[in-house]
């Protein structure tokens, strides 16, 4: 019961006037600065940081809560109606929702996705208020050498599930770890890797690498190989979900959202994972299976609704053991930490009022979502036709800004770009972007419990396996890269299967005219 | 090719790595001699992969032209127009620096005729000005505009 007066606090904090303005604020933003294309919700978080700087914590937080939503909501948007996915998450949205779209029916596509998602954030918005807390009770327990366990579990599963070959995703570990590792030692006082910089003693400023890598990156990439010509923008089109998309609608998204939330929830990579296991379900369980491929709002309908039900529980691992698992997450706790709050087990302890409005603007974020979503999308698909030039400049300048107001330093600037062209090169060779920036988040997190564990031990590396919790953890391990290496195939065949479906009606087009 | 690069690269950067620090047993080297065995074996696997011929495919994205060929000129522009903002923003501020990386970056892009990326430079920049130093607080330098109301 105490939790559930607890949230109830937090709804009177968040319900405040300011706070809702500024709920309203975030969603707005994220929502703007999601849609836009080439950004997906990472680089939207990234990219709004600097305007929270000077707020409190509790609004700077309730804001958050609203540019995550809201950024996850605006990639749906963009892939729907350019059929080309910013992030893997919404590959799937792309395929059937541009088909809806090109067949007239786009507002209908958004209209599904816009209420599955606030369907499917609303019920893992409440899982995750019944489970975070009792986790974060349990959690309390481990010892150092546990959450080594829980380290590496995070570490190897970002790697070898995010991004399209483990040994490329484990390399972008690495070079996440090493710009970890560049600073000061934190238990020595010892400067490693600064190159003699002073510039570079207080270690890498976690903002800095996110905007460099994803929106100085994703720029640079995109100038290097601008496609030129119009725009293949699909008009959303008139017209309303119909009674017949209503019933076919409101299953894949119960059934979306029941498989988006423990997949989120597992400290382990790959939220997307819940978007092709939602997919292939509805094609399974669909009275229409023919029309897969070429526009099912099922398809549509689902996978989105894993997908947000998968983006609230990310914030379980997140919030109660401090382990992000995707690249959107580990922004979010280095906005954390720029306030000196350090998710973990403790958090629902220290900073509990916080939390807990944290929570409750979840919920009302979901709803600002939908009131606003639903009448906006005029503006939205207006966003979408900004000249790509702009576009990009802008990216640039406002990753500039971002970095520049962190310290008002010009060496922030000159390693901002440096980091971007390791982003352009890393997209450029195919080398995920997303375990880098977990690397660089979790690595001192790591290399702390590493020391404290075997400071205890005074030396003795077999404390890192003998505790049972650990054991545990590693044997889960284990089965987790099978399990993961089983779920790849499978999304693989889908893949395979899909584009099969989309070859076929071309082809029969071809050999008709 | 390029991949070959990298590869060096993680080599290079392990190696950087093993430089060896003083200090007790779990002392400051540890973790890095850990991320240095890391890096160097995912090289090897990467020289592995590549020797099979199994290159790495290039990201996808909305405004990517996947058949294209690294457009090395453009990419050198907007570098340019990088350093000029590092260059400019103490001395001139960040209205007009940013005014300038915005321009150059979308004129390198193809925005035309030329004052139009300009224009929308300006605004951008001095609206930014505006929001940060007298909205949120934030310290940004105006330059020789100092002392202007609502910009410095």
């Amino acid at each position: 019961m105490g939790d559930f007066g607890a949230l109830l606090d937090g709804f009177a904090t968040a319900l405040q006037p300011m706070y809702l303005l500024y709920a309203l604020i975030g969603v707005t933003l994220g929502t703007a600065v999601g849609v836009l294309p080439g950004i997906g919700p990472a680089m939207t978080l990234a990219l709004l940081l600097p305007l929270t700087y000077s707020l409190e914590p509790t609004a700077a937080f309730i804001m958050f809560a609203g540019i995550y939503y809201g950024g996850m909501y605006g990639g749906s948007t963009t892939s729907i109606l350019l059929n080309a996915p910013g992030e893997s998450s919404s590959i799937i949205t792309a395929l059937e929702g541009n088909r809806m779209a090109k067949a007239g029916r786009g507002s209908a596509a958004l209209a599904t996705a816009a209420i599955g998602s606030f369907v499917a954030g609303t019920i893992a918005t409440v899982a995750l208020t019944l489970v975070a807390p009792t986790i974060a009770r349990l959690a309390v327990q481990l010892g150092p050498a546990d959450y080594v366990a829980l380290l590496v579990l995070a570490f190897l599963t970002v790697a070898a599930v995010l991004g399209s070959s483990p040994p490329r995703g484990i390399a972008s570990l690495g070079i996440g770890l090493f710009l970890g590792l560049v600073g000061t030692d934190t238990l020595t006082g010892q400067q490693r890797f600064t190159l003699g910089l002073p510039a570079l003693a207080d270690g890498i400023d976690v903002v800095v690498v996110a905007v460099g890598v994803f929106a100085v990156g994703e720029a640079l990439y995109v100038a290097s190989r601008l496609r030129r010509g119009p725009i293949p923008l699909v008009p959303a089109g008139k017209g309303w979900m119909t009674k017949q998309d209503w019933s076919r609608s409101w299953k894949p998204w119960l059934r979306g959202t029941a498989i988006g939330f423990p997949i989120g929830t597992l400290p382990a990579g790959g939220a997307e994972v819940g978007t092709f296991l939602s997919y292939s379900a509805e094609r399974k369980l669909s009275k229409h299976p023919e029309e897969f491929g070429k526009g099912a709002i099922e398809g549509v309908a689902g996978p989105e609704a894993a997908n947000n039900a998968s983006a609230a529980g990310v914030l379980v691992p997140l919030l109660t053991l401090g382990l992000p698992t995707s690249a959107t997450a580990a922004i979010l706790i280095s906005a954390f930490q720029s306030y000196g709050i350090q998710p973990g087990p403790l958090l629902f302890q220290d900073e509990s009022a916080l939390i807990w409005a944290l929570i409750a603007s979840l919920y009302i974020g979901n709803v600002l979502l939908l009131v606003l979503n639903l009448p906006l999308v005029g503006i939205w698909v207006k966003l979408l036709q900004i000249p790509r030039p702009y576009l990009y400049a802008g990216i640039l300048t406002f990753a500039a800004l971002g970095s520049y107001s962190v310290g008002a330093s010009t060496e922030d600037l000159v390693l901002l770009f440096l980091l971007g062209l390791l982003g352009w090169a890393m997209r450029n060779f195919g080398f995920p972007i997303a375990p880098a920036v977990v690397g660089l988040i979790l690595g001192p997190i790591a290399e702390e419990q590493l020391r404290r564990a075997l400071a205890i031990s005074q030396g003795d590396a077999t404390v890192l396996v003998t505790s049972p919790f650990a054991a545990v953890v590693y044997a889960a391990l284990v089965v987790f890269l099978f399990l993961g290496w089983w779920l790849r195939r499978r999304q693989a065949r889908t893949e395979a299967e899909l584009a099969a479906v989309a070859a076929t009606p071309a082809e029969s087009e071809r050999s008709s005219s | 090719m390029g991949l070959l690069a990298l590869g060096v690269f993680t080599l290079v950067d392990a190696s950087t790595i093993v430089a060896p620090s003083s200090v007790n047993t779990v002392g400051p080297q540890a973790f890095p001699y850990a991320v240095g065995v890391l890096l160097v074996l995912t090289s090897l696997a990467l020289f592995v992969d590549l020797a099979r011929g199994r290159g790495g495919a290039a990201e996808e994205g909305e405004d990517v032209d996947p058949s294209a060929t690294t457009d090395w000129p453009t990419v050198l522009k907007l570098t340019g127009s990088f350093a000029a903002l590092v260059v400019l923003v103490e001395p001139l501020g960040w209205p007009i620096a940013a005014t300038v990386l915005f321009a150059g970056a979308a004129w390198s892009l193809g925005a035309r005729p030329w004052w139009r990326p300009v224009l929308v430079g300006a605004v951008l920049a001095f609206t930014t000005q505006v929001l940060f130093t007298q909205l949120l607080d934030l310290y940004l330098p105006a330059g020789p505009l100092e002392g202007v109301s609502f910009l410095g």
